[in-house]
């Protein structure tokens, strides 16, 4: 009564493209799942909260050994301020590419893995900043409302300090390079002296005038040591003060350059 | 995606019991790099821990603010005995002075307000480096006063001046004359200190019109 005949064809048609279509979607959606966990993470490991993690489950472990005590809780609450600190870092990473980032997306110049791995790394600190929350107000009630302001500080003070430290390291450096130019500015003028002794007596030995060349460069320093001292009591006592000080010492400067010009 | 959270990298750390410091165990897992990274990183833990200990009940830091009174307290002391030697002309004993101030303030714990450190440093550095300049130590005195104008450009004319002062008198002259017009610009050219800004600029400007 059917044509089973007939029907074949059609039949088997449709299970052609049916089965077809199946396989291409499972595949396309396996690599789509593949290439999404592939996305590179957007931040390196979170080293401070691998620690924090760490020390949580040192307990179970170190039973074993009998001797290593229970980590203690004071231990876990600095470790958190660290990671809290980390994330702070993060977050404010994160909030100051967001704009660049959507602009570049907007013109077409960064590709779409790129905003879907921004967009993990976004989700992944909002859970992050939640987490430790919840771990600080577990430690101390209402830690959770100030471990970020605490952590905040701390970031800035740490930028802070490091730079300070990159001014006063460089002390040394400014010295060195001061101490070798103040004795080629010296050489100068005692080269200068030297000449000019020459010149007036010729007869005289070498000797002599190398002597008082070496004397002469420094006659001019107590003075101009003594210009400044005037000036720099004035500068704590009154800044209004100092501008009359400033040409006497600033002459002090040009009088240096001047040995140098001649050079 | 939810179990995401809850996956971290262990690391096979190791706690001191006497001292309770955290030192990772040797271990063949990590690389040269990553194993220096972490020893910093809990170098930094137990320094922070050590901090923590410290603190009253219950060891965790207290809101930024209000601060602590004391350390303010005796970082004023040293500034103001630094100061009254700085008048007396002794300035090494001045630095000296400004030099425990600044230990101290550098010192504080890192959760406290970073405003009120650099405003501490800011004039301590100003002052140690009149101090330098005083002594005719110019190189320390440019080290100080750059220190100061990182920490507060704004109405910090002194050390802007003190500054642009220690380079003159080193004949660097064109970073003297970088730095004032950038202390100028920040500080208004009718300001108080401004003036006198002005003043060392056109003596800058002079010497380095006579080196051509």
């Amino acid at each position: 009564m059917v044509d089973w005949l007939s029907l074949a064809v059609p039949l088997a048609y449709l299970g052609v493209l049916i089965g077809s279509l199946a396989t291409f979607s499972s595949l396309y959606r396996k690599r789509k799942a593949q290439k999404a966990a592939s996305l590179e993470a957007w931040f390196p490991a979170h080293l401070q909260r691998d620690i924090y993690f760490s020390l949580m489950h040192l307990d179970p472990s170190s039973q074993s050994e009998k001797k290593t005590p229970a980590v203690p809780e004071s231990v876990l609450k600095a470790s958190l301020l660290r990671r809290a600190t980390e994330d702070i870092r993060r977050v404010m990473t994160l909030r100051s590419q967001k704009n660049a980032l959507s602009a570049l997306l907007q013109r077409g110049s960064v590709g779409d893995d790129l905003w879907q791995r921004f967009l993990r790394a976004e989700k992944e600190m909002e859970d992050e900043v939640r987490d430790v929350v919840a771990e600080a107000n577990a430690y101390v009630p209402g830690w959770g409302q100030v471990i970020f302001q605490s952590a905040n500080e701390m970031l800035n003070n740490d930028l802070y300090r490091e730079r300070v430290r990159e001014h006063q390291e460089k002390v040394a450096e400014e010295r060195a390079w001061w101490d070798k130019k103040k004795s080629s500015i010296q050489e100068g003028f005692m080269r200068e002296l030297n000449e000019e002794e020459e010149k007036g007596s010729s007869g005289a030995t070498p000797a002599t005038p190398a002597k008082t060349g070496e004397k002469v460069p420094v006659a001019p320093a107590p003075a101009s040591v003594q210009g400044s001292d005037d000036d720099a009591v004035l500068v704590e006592a009154d800044p209004s003060v100092t501008s009359p000080g400033s040409p006497g010492s600033g002459a002090g400067g040009g009088k240096k350059k001047k040995g140098k010009g001649k050079k | 995606m939810a179990s995401e959270i809850d996956i971290f990298n262990e690391y096979p750390l190791h706690l001191d019991p006497s001292s309770k410091a955290i030192s990772l165990l040797p271990s063949s897992s990590q690389t040269a790099t990553q194993t220096a990274a972490i020893t910093t990183e809990l170098q930094e833990l137990n320094a922070l821990h050590r901090a923590l200990i410290s603190l009253d009940p219950p060891n965790i830091p207290p809101p930024p603010l209000p601060v602590n009174p004391k350390r303010s307290a005796q970082i004023t002391k040293l500034r103001d005995s630094g100061n009254a030697a700085y008048r007396k002309s002794n300035y090494a004993e001045a630095i000296r002075l400004y030099t425990y101030a600044i230990e101290m303030a550098i010192t504080r714990p890192g959760w406290e307000p970073v405003t009120l450190a650099r405003e501490e440093l800011a004039g301590l550095y100003g002052n140690r480096a009149q101090a330098h300049v005083g002594m005719q130590a110019w190189p320390e005195g440019l080290c100080d006063a750059k220190a100061s104008v990182d920490s507060k450009p704004v109405g910090n004319v002194k050390a802007w001046w003190r500054l642009a002062k220690c380079l003159a008198e080193m004949s660097r002259y064109a970073e003297a004359k970088t730095f004032l017009l950038k202390g100028i610009e920040i500080e208004g050219r009718d300001s108080e200190g401004g003036k006198e800004l002005v003043q060392l600029l056109e003596d800058v400007e002079a010497a380095l019109k006579r080196m051509g």
